[in-house]
């Protein structure tokens, strides 16, 4: 039997109460975090999480499992820092085994300003506490032998700033992780359950409405990838935020090992390789919004002809799958954390295609939020009402690529 | 996939264009000239269903045009 | 590979209707770009002073930043593998687009077409469309 099969009938599965301090809309990874530390940190068990679907079914379980903390603005780096340290102690903390591994990152560059930025980058993420270093294409040869340096002679590498402590992990065993320990110590998990509406006292939310019944609430968080821009709007909360499909696919197995991870604003694309020796590779997302998840054979084929460039062996493996996620994509290309403006109703969304690296220290810090009434100052720059003080937090250049 | 019709050009896949976004729209119920002005520049209505947006077509007569697309399934409505 | 040309002539941005009524030499090839835009192959700035005095406001000015070669038959049929979009049957046509991904224009005539782009484009155009020509 597989084992999480066998986790899934371990588990304790309840009935909807009527009543929970807290509902948090969407059983991903950001979800069951937050209930997860709502439980172990600050005692508060109350909790319930709803999923439409299984839990991870959504982009959780779509994501190509990057963890890494290389980003442009101090306030992205210190946070996605803290993120990928818990994500370094998860399987200690946890006892669950997400096959987490450090494997250092290669963001490549083509052209001057491609080398600039990745110059501040090394600068600012080393200076918030991300080790990243700027490093030639020699020094990217002995790192990564397979790159072509000359990108089939239309790609030329000119350097890559090198981040150390970039992971990956397996992105399910994440999920399972938290939903078993929020689980453990008594929290409700609610599958294949549908949020059709917020229950209301004047403007304050006060609950769900599901397609169970209603279920009433201290604090409603929304927690959902995809469709929250639907969820917000029955609290009359307006967001910035819109929808696009992100594409992803791996190939059969590559008999070399692969040394860590590639990935190249210019010609966006990333690519790792799975434990199963798969090559894992992903690109940008569609330029318009769109629910659809459709593959498209045109993202397939441009992605392959970018990535191949660079790594021209990866001409010599055929594609196996090939999937798409929705993502909730900010005005900003950073995430939306914390009070929404309406009592009784939290948020954490605008997890764009940076959300999976995200998971450990955006559940931690909305649990912070939730337990104390406060925001933590790790989240308090990715507030919501940022967009009206004119503080938004621009950082496409490291969004640009996941 | 997509495929835009350009009024000009004709119909062209949706790689010759480039996306402008939905035609902004605030709603009524906020009345503050000050929130209106916010929500215009920042929020999106992000609808899921037929949304109606400015399309460039970039890779032929370089000229605006406005389409309407339905996002569930990313199809042409006009 | 294409031998792609500099082509001279000049360019006018006007209203609709300004373009609508003006008249050009025989030997020139008009190609409305847009409805308030022409590149007119083989005209001069004095060509277009009708324009001028219809439209106030209109844009003339010389143009060299395109760059060209006709095709013949088998050339043409060559260089339409390239292309995904549905090329006009009637002759002579005007067609945009991407020819190989890049942003290209086709004027199609009875016996030949001339196939162009803006010159950043040449080094590609011409590189993608190897054996064509």
């Amino acid at each position: 039997m597989n084992e999480f099969v066998e986790t899934l009938l371990e588990m304790q599965w309840h009935e909807p109460k009527s009543s929970y301090d807290v509902v948090i809309i969407g059983g991903g990874g950001h979800g069951l975090a937050t209930a997860y530390y709502l439980a172990t940190k600050h005692g508060i068990t109350n909790v319930a999480v709803i999923e439409a679907n299984y839990i991870g079914s959504g982009n959780s379980g779509r994501n190509t499992t990057i963890i890494r903390a290389n980003y442009g603005i101090p306030e992205s780096v210190r946070f996605y820092q803290r993120s990928l340290e818990l994500y370094a102690g998860l399987e200690d903390e946890t006892g669950c085994w997400i096959m987490h591994a450090t494997k250092g990152l290669l963001w490549m560059a083509h052209t001057e300003t491609g080398m600039r930025a990745e110059r501040a980058r090394a600068l600012i993420n080393t200076a918030c506490g991300a080790e990243t270093h700027v490093v030639g294409p020699q020094e990217i040869k002995q790192i990564c032998p397979q790159i072509d340096l000359t990108g089939s002679g239309r790609y030329p590498v000119l350097g890559a700033s090198y981040h150390v402590g970039a992971a990956t992990a397996r992105h399910d065993r994440v999920v399972w992780a938290y939903a078993q320990g929020a689980m453990q110590r008594g929290v409700t998990v609610l599958q294949h359950t549908k949020v059709t509406g917020l229950l209301r006292e004047g403007e304050r939310v006060v609950g769900v409405e599901t397609d169970r019944g209603p279920i009433s609430a201290g604090v409603v968080m929304s927690a959902v990838g995809g469709n929250v821009t639907k969820i917000a709007a029955h609290a009359h909360v307006r967001l910035p935020v819109r929808t696009h499909a992100l594409q992803a696919f791996v190939t059969n197995a590559y008999g070399l090992d692969f040394p860590g991870i590639i990935s190249d604003s210019e010609l966006s694309c990333y690519v790792s390789q799975t434990p199963r020796g798969q090559m894992l590779i992903g690109a940008e997302f569609e330029p318009q919004p769109s629910y659809s998840m459709q593959s498209t054979f045109n993202s397939l084929a441009s992605c392959a002809k970018k990535i191949s460039s660079c790594l021209p062996f990866l001409r010599e493996l055929r594609v196996l799958r090939q999937w798409t996620g929705i993502c909730d994509v900010s005005a900003d290309f950073s995430p939306i954390m914390g009070f929404t403006g309406v009592d009784g109703f939290v948020i954490s969304t605008g997890w764009g295609t940076w959300g999976f690296k995200g998971i450990p220290a955006g559940g931690q810090q909305m649990a912070e939020l939730i337990a104390t009434g406060t925001t933590p100052d790790l989240i308090a720059p990715f507030a919501l009402d940022r967009f009206e003080r004119d503080h938004s937090m621009a950082d496409l250049g490291s969004a640009g690529t996941r | 996939m997509l495929w835009l019709n350009c009024p000009q050009c004709g119909s062209r896949p949706v790689e010759e264009f480039a996306f402008g976004g939905e035609l902004p729209t605030v709603p009524d119920r906020i009345t503050d000239p000050h929130e209106r002005d916010i929500d215009y520049v920042w929020m999106f209505d992000n609808l899921e269903g037929v949304s109606t947006e400015r399309w460039f077509h970039q890779a032929g007569c370089r000229r605006w045009h406005t389409v309407a697309r339905d996002t569930i399934d990313d199809t042409l409505i006009t | 590979m294409l031998a792609l040309d500099t082509l001279h002539g000049i360019r006018v941005v006007a209203s609709p209707s300004a373009l609508d009524a003006a008249s050009w030499p025989d030997n020139t090839t008009v190609l409305r770009l847009a409805p308030d835009d022409v590149f007119v192959i083989g005209a001069t700035i004095e060509h277009a002073a009708v324009i001028a005095t219809a439209d106030a406001d209109a844009i003339i000015v010389a143009e060299s930043g395109f760059v060209g070669c006709w095709l013949h038959n088998d050339a043409l049929a060559e260089v339409a593998t390239h292309i995904e979009w549905h090329i006009p049957t009637h002759r002579p046509a005007f067609a945009q687009g991407y020819v190989a991904g890049v942003p290209a224009k086709l004027w199609l005539t009875d016996d030949r077409a001339l196939l162009l782009c803006a010159s950043p484009y040449a080094h590609d155009l011409s590189e993608r469309l190897k054996g064509s020509a």
